[in-house]
Parts: structure tokens; C-alpha cells; sequence
């Protein structure tokens, strides 16, 4: 039955009617359509937007931060979001990029983990399997050409070795012992490389929060899409924590001695 | 067995004059010919507890495990044939990950019993198949708080407070009865299922066996695991003792 | 006006699958020896992604493999081919030939020639007869068996100093001499460290490390030489004869 009452009495295709003998108005087809003739259009852009992740390593392990904003391009849409994402007990990802692919990527990750849990076969994947899989599906989907936009870091302890580790939506990966996504590739990354690097097995917990505390700040003065409001997650031995929020303290009475920008007369 | 014979035990699609599908009532036979299994819900959460028969000692020592999980707050005991309830833990499996990914959150326990009855009955329908040959314990704890569960081979399930099934099952029942479930502790639900899977444990006709016990609850967390190894030697010991008295 | 973004439309923000990561390869091949180079510097623009992301891959005892180019096209591409010379090890029982190597590679380049992996590669290592070889690749699978290459962001600094100590372009040899046909390892690796040292001078994406493969024929002379160096490690994982070396160098870090 066609259920278009237009389609009634009428040659049911226009191959029928080649020549147009009678007016044919505007009307639904049901043929066989051709699913490729405006080609697929999957490429996309990131639509709301979170934007640095800085991790380094310390004496116990990891520890990574991120601020607590989601971007709708320039409006500071969402200013309660954690964008630090426990993985297991030993595992800890950090995204920026697009907020609804860092979610998408949560749960096929909580996915994995749920399945090796339900094998009870004593093996439990670590921050190095995490990525590796991170990266595969990064780059998967990247050769696609329908990428997940996003630039995540991923650390972790597990058996008595630290890891962290960088991916992002063209599958690029690398690894070293400061990392950092977006903003804080420029800005954050020279501080935190000359606060970390050799010190690596010494550094203590008070000393990295110092460093990571600091570098957020710089970002803040800094970078326009980010947010007083952060977290950090230290990934030990003993598990992964993610903190409550906690705010960078800035100080702006500097501002006061700037002249020559305002309406100040001398 | 006035089954036998009369040619309507041939096919699980196919009723007896009195309404009866011969083909699942045997299946229930194979439950019962079934090591014990036995799960107890108490305040906390639920213990699963297995009498593993051992066939031959050849074995290695835990393979063939028969409490398995389904999902981290969920956990499943069978009592039949071995590899139907593998199957039934992969199907379990299945829809508890298919309830995370639509809903986003961990399934509620009546939910997996739903659509694991649902997958059972299935195959009480069909000439092409054989019923399931096992009976599953499931037992876990949801937002609802704890719950157990017992799908038979007809696809038919029921909840619990203290379930028993496989060849010990009428004695483990008498003795979940005698206690007071809601009371107990999960530690003290540990001990007393221990105890019921060595007293229903009849080592005349017997082989050897394993003691299996799983639990979800404050103390795994609310994971569904294998107890920790010194609990799980102390239930033991315990029930060997109290076997002794018993006698 | 041409070139200007019209301001009317939205702009169409097409997705852009490759990138470039910077750094530089290098191969010399010797008579009965092949040197494989690359540094360790990984970089998007001006960022140093990390100091040391490995370009050099050892993929058997006489062949190995150096990728340049897109990063994550390289470490697939690594992958991928070192999948191959499992299966072929698992059907063979023996390590695949490096000329059936370099074939090997120039398919799989070829097979994603409407979506290439953006990836320079140098293979080098030593043949069935037991001279030392450099093969190298366009990233679509082109290839030649060469006596030396370089690659990568310092392709145009490197191959010319190359081509003149190692070809000897623009030399004469004195009267009643000829240049020789092969160096020596002796000769051939204070060329590829000066080579770095240099590239490292003048290309902002040269830098950090170096990672030097030596892949000895067997019973080669140059056996001799390279054992007293500096921080030569063995990474060799047979017993067919052929030996595999690493030497590691600090690059400058600017």
C-alpha cells in the first residue's frame, strides 16, 4: 500500500513517464535511494571544549591536573565539570578537546574494565595497556577520517613503574616525564620541565602539588578558556585519588601600576 | 517415568496430554544430579558458596570454576551442566554490559533476571534445542540494596532470602531456614555457608570436593569476588569442626 | 580579493589527518656492515613533544627499520610490518631476507596509496650474501637499494654532506689514486655523529638524542672497533650470526 494519496492514479516512477506528459508536482519518492550521492559527512569540529591537562611525574607516582571548566566556544558554559577520569585502580586519563567524546571515551573505557573484572583471572589492566588501547582506537578512528576530538594523557603506576603517556586525535603518541595538552603545551610545559626533569624519583607530594598548583595558575592569568577551579589526581602505589576542587589563588593588584592603557591621566 | 515411551519427552516443543514439557523436567534432573549450590542474602549483601565435586585428581586445583561474575556487583552460581552455565554467564555477561551502555549506570539486579529468564525460556520452545540443564543462583547488590535470584531450566525465576540448589539442595534448606538471615553479618554468612556445603556433602558416595565462596558486599567494596584466602580458610576449618560435632 | 576568507559563509573546518613530527633519519651501508640512525626528538611547530621518541626499530637480526615523518603513521606502519615477519617467522621458521623486506614494504606502502601513511622510511641491514644494505621509500612505496640515504626535516642538510664524503661528489682523488668503494665503520660513524651535530646546528627539529643501529654481517671486521666504543649496547636476538648494535649520543638539547 502507498500510503502518499499524491502517489495515487499516478505512474509510480518517473521512468514510466519519461516525457512529462502530465504536471508531476513535488512529491515524496519512494524508489530506492542512493545513500552515497551527497557522500558522507562525518568530519566534525568540537562543539563544547575543555582545554589544558598537565601531568608529571613524582617520588610516589603520577600526579595530573585539570580545571573544572567545559567551553561552548567562547562562553564558560559548564564551570563543574571533572575532566579526570579514574580507570581501574592503578589508572588515571585526563582529557581536553571535546567533552562529549572524552564521555563517549569514558565508558568504552569503563567498558574494558568491567570485562577483564568479570574474567577474574587476576590480571587488571594498567595505565600502559589503557593507552595502548587509547591509542589504537584514537588512531582508528582518526583513519576514518571521524575522529574523537580530543588530547588525552594517561597515567599511572602499576607493579612498581610509573607511566604517563600522551594521545590525541590524530593517534600521536609519546611519552615523557612532563606532559601536557592544549595551553599548557606552551605555557606550562618549560616550568613544569625545568621543575621536574632529574627529579623525577626525589620530587615529593608537597613539592609536585607546589609545581602543579603554580602552573595552573599561569594558565589562569593566561589562557582565556580556563577556570580558577581545578583538580588534581595522584595516581601511587596505593590507588588513585582525585581531590575536591580547589582554586588558584591570584593576585591582581599589579594592575593597579600599569599605566599607559587606561583613562588614567599620567 | 511414565514419560518414557509415550513419545512426547522427544522434543522440548512439544506438550504431554496433561500439559507437561517433559523435555525441561528432565533438565531439572541434571540440576539435581549437580553439586550443591547455595546463596544467602543477608542485611549486608549475599554469599554464594559451591560444593565443586572434583572428579578426578588430576585436576587443577580452582579450574573449572562455577561462581562466576557478571558484572562487578553481580555474581552467579550454577548448579548442572558445567558448560550451560558457562553460557548463561556469558549471556549474563552480555546484557549487564548492553544495560550500561544504553543506561549509563550499573543494572539493577531485577533487570538481568529478567532478561535471563526471558533467555532461558527460549529454549524451552524450540525442537532445534535442548533446555538449559542448570539452575542459576544470581546474587548481588543494586541501588535496591542486596537481592538473589534463582532461574530453574523452565525459564521461571523466583527471589530469595536463602537459596539451595543441586543435589543437596533439601538439607541446605532446611538449614538456611534455621537461620536468621536478616541478621547475620556477611562474615558470619560466610562461615554458615562453608558449614552448609560440608554438611551437605555426603563423602559415602562422594569424590573429593572443592569449596567455592564468593560475596559482594561493604567488605569486597560491593564487588562481587572470591572471599579473601584467610577468611576463606577459616570458614573451612570452621566447618570441618563443626561436621565433627555434628557426627 | 583572492585568498581572503569571506566573512558571509561559515568557514567548512575540514579535518586534517596528518601532521608533520619533525626530526631526521639517516642510513650508510659498508661492505660488510650497515649503519641505521635517527634522532629522538619528537615536535609539532615549534613544541618539542618529548626528547625521546625512538624513529630507529630493530625488526630482525639483519634488518632494521627507521621511520620519519607523521608519528603515528610511523609507529602503525612499524607495527604492522613487524606483524608480517611474525607470520612469516611462524610459516617459515626462519627470519625473513631483508630484499624480501623491502618488497614487503614498498606493498604495504602502495596498498593505502589513496590515503598514504605520511611516513619517509629507510630500511638497512645486511643481504642473504652478506653485504650491508640501505633500501629507502617514498611514502607510497617507490624504493631503491642505496649505498646511503637521509630523511626527514634534515634531508636537504644531510644527504648533500653525505653525497660528498660518502659518494665523494665534488672530489678528484689525487693523481694515481681512486676513492674507495666502501668505508670503514671506523670512518662511517664519526660521519653519522657529525652529521647530527650539524643537522642539530642549523634544523630546530634536530635534537636531543641520537640512536645509532650498527648491524654487523657475520664475521665482520668492523666487529673489532665498535666493541670498545662509548656505551655500545648488543640488542642482538639470535644465534644466525649476524649481530645488531646500539650506540646512544646526547644531542644538543636547544
Amino acid at each position: 500500500m502507498d500510503h502518499f494519496p499524491t502517489n495515487w492514479g499516478r505512474p509510480r516512477h518517473e521512468g514510466f513517464d519519461a516525457y512529462g506528459t502530465f504536471p508531476i508536482h513535488q512529491r515524496p519518492t519512494n524508489g530506492p535511494k542512493d545513500a552515497f550521492k551527497e557522500g558522507i559527512e562525518r568530519t566534525q569540529q568540537p562543539i563544547v571544549t575543555g582545554t589544558s591537562v598537565l601531568a608529571i611525574k613524582y617520588k610516589d607516582g603520577i600526579m595530573m591536573a585539570a580545571d573544572n571548566l567545559a567551553s561552548y566556544g567562547s562562553l564558560a558554559r559548564f564551570k563543574d565539570i571533572s575532566r579526570l577520569h579514574a580507570v581501574g585502580n592503578n589508572t588515571i586519563i585526563g582529557a581536553g578537546g571535546d567533552m562529549s567524546d572524552f564521555q563517549y571515551i569514558q565508558t568504552i573505557l569503563d567498558d574494558i574494565t568491567t570485562e577483564e573484572f568479570t574474567a577474574q583471572d587476576g590480571h587488571s589492566l594498567g595505565p600502559a595497556e589503557i593507552h595502548e588501547y587509547l591509542s589504537q582506537v584514537m588512531y582508528a578512528r582518526r583513519t576514518k577520517m571521524n575522529p574523537l576530538w580530543n588530547a588525552l594523557l594517561v597515567g599511572g603506576v602499576k607493579d612498581g613503574k610509573k607511566f604517563l603517556a600522551y594521545v590525541d586525535l590524530l593517534g600521536t603518541t609519546y611519552s615523557a616525564s612532563t606532559l601536557a595538552t592544549g595551553f599548557g603545551g606552551h605555557l606550562a610545559i618549560p616550568l613544569l620541565r625545568e621543575a621536574v626533569e632529574g627529579r623525577e624519583d626525589t620530587l615529593t607530594e608537597e613539592e609536585a602539588l607546589r609545581i602543579i598548583e603554580n602552573s595552573m595558575r599561569v594558565l589562569f592569568y593566561r589562557d582565556a578558556r580556563s577556570l580558577n577551579k581545578y583538580q588534581v589526581a595522584i595516581v601511587t602505589e596505593a590507588g588513585v585519588k582525585i581531590s575536591e576542587s580547589l582554586k588558584v589563588e591570584t593576585s591582581w593588584s599589579f594592575a593597579e601600576g600599569i599605566r599607559g592603557y587606561g583613562a588614567q591621566t599620567q | 517415568m511414565t514419560s518414557i515411551g509415550t513419545g512426547y519427552d522427544l522434543s522440548a516443543s512439544t506438550y504431554s496430554p496433561d500439559g507437561r514439557i517433559f523435555q525441561v523436567e528432565y533438565a531439572g534432573k541434571a540440576v539435581e544430579n549437580s553439586g550443591t549450590a547455595i546463596g544467602l542474602k543477608v542485611k549486608d549483601g549475599v554469599v554464594l558458596a559451591v560444593e565443586k565435586l572434583v572428579h578426578s585428581k588430576l585436576l587443577v586445583p580452582d579450574a573449572n570454576r562455577r561462581i562466576q561474575t557478571v558484572d562487578r556487583h553481580i555474581g552467579l552460581a550454577t548448579a548442572g551442566l558445567l558448560a550451560d552455565g558457562r553460557n548463561i554467564s556469558n549471556r549474563a555477561r552480555d546484557e549487564a554490559s548492553s544495560y550500561r551502555d544504553i543506561y549509563r549506570s550499573p543494572a539493577p539486579l531485577k533487570a538481568i533476571i529478567d532478561r535471563l529468564g526471558l533467555y532461558v525460556q527460549a529454549y524451552t520452545l524450540y525442537s532445534s534445542v535442548r533446555p538449559f540443564g542448570i539452575s542459576t543462583i544470581l546474587g548481588g547488590v543494586d541501588e535496591n540494596g542486596p537481592s538473589l535470584y534463582v532461574v530453574e531450566p523452565s525459564g521461571v525465576f523466583f527471589g530469595y532470602n536463602g537459596a539451595a540448589i543441586g543435589k543437596g539442595r533439601q538439607l541446605a534448606k532446611t538449614e538456611l531456614e534455621k537461620l536468621k538471615l536478616n541478621e547475620l553479618s556477611m562474615r558470619e554468612a560466610v562461615m554458615e555457608a562453608a558449614r552448609i556445603i560440608y554438611l551437605v556433602h555426603d563423602d559415602a558416595k562422594e569424590k573429593d570436593f572443592e569449596l567455592e565462596i564468593s560475596w559482594i558486599g561493604p567488605e569486597s567494596n560491593y564487588t562481587h569476588v572470591h572471599v579473601p584466602k584467610d577468611l576463606f580458610n577459616e570458614a573451612e576449618a570452621q566447618a570441618k569442626a563443626a561436621l565433627e560435632t555434628f557426627e | 580579493m583572492p585568498g581572503m576568507v569571506s566573512m558571509t559563509q561559515p568557514i567548512q573546518q575540514s579535518f586534517n589527518p596528518y601532521t608533520e613530527n619533525g626530526g631526521t633519519i639517516l642510513a650508510i651501508a659498508g661492505a660488510d656492515f650497515t649503519v641505521i640512525a635517527g634522532d629522538t626528538r619528537q615536535s609539532e611547530g615549534y613544541s618539542i613533544q618529548t626528547r625521546y621518541a625512538p624513529k630507529v626499530f630493530r625488526l630482525t637480526d639483519k634488518a632494521v627499520l627507521a621511520v620519519n615523518g607523521f608519528a603515528a603513521d610511523g609507529n602503525m606502519f612499524v607495527k604492522k610490518v613487524r606483524q608480517r615477519l611474525e607470520w612469516y617467522r611462524h610459516a617459515h621458521a626462519k627470519d625473513m631476507p631483508i630484499r624480501a623486506i623491502a618488497r614487503l614494504i614498498q606493498t604495504m606502502l602502495y596498498a593505502r596509496r589513496f590515503f598514504p601513511y605520511y611516513v619517509y622510511n629507510i630500511l638497512g641491514g645486511i643481504e642473504e650474501d652478506g653485504t650491508g644494505a640501505v633500501y629507502s621509500f617514498d611514502p607510497v612505496g617507490s624504493y631503491e637499494r642505496e649505498a646511503c640515504r637521509a630523511a626527514g626535516a634534515a634531508q636537504s642538510l644531510v644527504q648533500p654532506f653525505l653525497d660528498n664524503q660518502i659518494y665523494f661528489k665534488n672530489q678528484t682523488p689525487a693523481a694515481g689514486t681512486a676513492f674507495p668503494k666502501h668505508l670503514p665503520l671506523s670512518t662511517v660513524l664519526p660521519l653519522v655523529i657529525d652529521s647530527f651535530t650539524s643537522a642539530t646546528e642549523r634544523h630546530i627539529e634536530v635534537g636531543d638524542g641520537l640512536e645509532i643501529y650498527v648491524v654487523l654481517a657475520r664475521n665482520s671486521t668492523a666487529l673489532a672497533g665498535l666493541q670498545s666504543l662509548r656505551g655500545v649496547q648488543e640488542v642482538t636476538g639470535t644465534n644466525d650470526g649476524e649481530r645488531v648494535f646500539v650506540i646512544r649520543r646526547d644531542l644538543k638539547k636547544d
